[in-house]
């Protein structure tokens, strides 16, 4: 595979490659439907990109755990934790099949955004206004998923993509959000998306 | 097209559905939740069944073949979903203790799992998931809902909690004592 390179990802812990494996699991699979939602070519290069790092992180972990089990114990609970490894990686495959649809035309594949539409956690796309307070504030600072339900998978900002955002990135202005979730939190963040309600403050405790 | 619609919908909150809970079985050790990943993951191979029937079907009957190709890849891909999250409730369907670092990783995720006790006198007690609108208000989404010794897996939006419920939930790190505070009856839910 990466014949005289050092394999990356190495120098991560066990603990931290696992968690890194299972967040790219899930935030893949959104990124994937958004793809084939909003037929985006960038969303789908971002996917291909998790899905490499994904192999990565599998053949780093196999390395690692491989070179931890000292007794018949350890391989024991350590081939539980390279199966569940496998099995986010084998999502990260799927979600990469899943964008590979986005070589067929868009009116060949109607059905596609009725799913999408229907579904019981949706994914859409949300604009911030100017007016709003959201503007100028991070992510994990107005703890946007907490208060509304809705998780940023992806920002657009002008030509220029952010994808599954880190608690520090600040919003700014006429940025495009693409959120995952319920109709009813999704109305709520267009609330104060839109600037029509001040994002609720709470006193400190 | 209709009917192939709705199966498709069906696998695609089912595959979802699924890795939610593989994840939280695995979290807690939980063999019914690791079982109830197995069943669904038959639910899938038996409803991939009929819609490769359904397309197949429709292609030799002049369909467009491209159309039925989405389908079968989109079928596939959900099926790989499922046979995953499957393979991850193996793991904990095998009893062996799992490695402490596993619970410790999935703490650590973006998406936290969280469950907590509806107390009597919670906002939650005796209302619809819809009507507290959880997911909205607290950022949790409910996956599980363990009642006695039984359990409702993927409660909709017209399913309602009583007291003694225990909700899994899924969602950010900063919604889970917002959660736990709205299940004890400590904090209420905010009116409209």
């Amino acid at each position: 595979m990466m014949e005289g390179e050092a394999p990356e990802f190495l120098d991560l812990s066990v603990r931290e490659i696992l968690t890194e494996m299972k967040d790219i699991s899930e935030v893949i699979v959104d990124l994937a439907y958004a793809a084939l939602m909003f037929d985006s070519e960038d969303i789908a290069q971002k996917v291909s990109e998790l899905e490499s790092e994904m192999d990565n992180l599998n053949y780093a972990i196999k390395i690692k755990t491989l070179m931890a089990a000292r007794t018949r114990e350890d391989a024991i609970q350590l081939s539980g934790m390279l199966q569940v490894a496998a099995a986010a990686e084998s999502i990260s495959n799927a979600a990469g099949d899943l964008v590979k649809l986005q070589s067929v035309d868009i009116e060949r594949r109607p059905f596609l955004s009725f799913m999408l539409r229907e579904s019981e956690e949706k994914i859409r796309m949300i604009t911030v206004s100017e007016k709003s307070d959201m503007i100028n504030r991070t992510i994990g600072d107005l703890g946007v998923e907490a208060e509304t339900g809705m998780r940023v998978i992806a920002i657009k900002r002008r030509q220029r993509w952010i994808y599954d955002p880190e608690p520090e990135t600040k919003l700014k202005a006429r940025d495009t959000l693409i959120v995952r979730g319920t109709k009813d939190g999704y109305e709520r963040l267009a609330e104060f998306s839109s600037g029509r309600s001040p994002w609720p403050e709470y006193e400190e405790e | 097209m209709q009917d192939l619609e709705r199966k498709l919908l069906e696998l695609k909150d089912n595959s979802e559905l699924m890795m939610d809970l593989a994840y939280s079985s695995l979290l807690y050790n939980n063999q019914d939740i690791a079982e109830e990943v197995v069943f669904l993951e038959g639910m899938m191979d038996e409803l991939g069944d009929e819609i490769q029937e359904m397309v197949i079907d429709q292609s030799s009957q002049g369909g467009e073949v491209m159309k039925s190709l989405v389908v079968l890849r989109l079928q596939m891909a959900m099926e790989e979903i499922a046979d995953a999250a499957a393979s991850i409730a193996d793991v904990v369907l095998r009893g062996v203790p799992q490695h402490p670092v596993v619970q410790m990783s999935l703490r650590d995720a973006d998406v936290v799992i969280s469950r907590a006790a509806v107390a009597e006198g919670s906002d939650l007690a005796g209302r619809t998931l819809g009507d507290v609108k959880l997911s909205s208000i607290s950022g949790m989404f409910a996956i599980a809902i363990k009642r006695g010794r039984k359990y409702i897996f993927g409660p909709s939006h017209a399913t309602r909690v009583e007291t003694g419920d225990i909700i899994i939930a899924r969602g950010p790190e900063d919604g889970e004592e917002y959660f736990a505070k709205l299940a004890s009856g400590e904090e209420r839910a905010p009116s409209d």
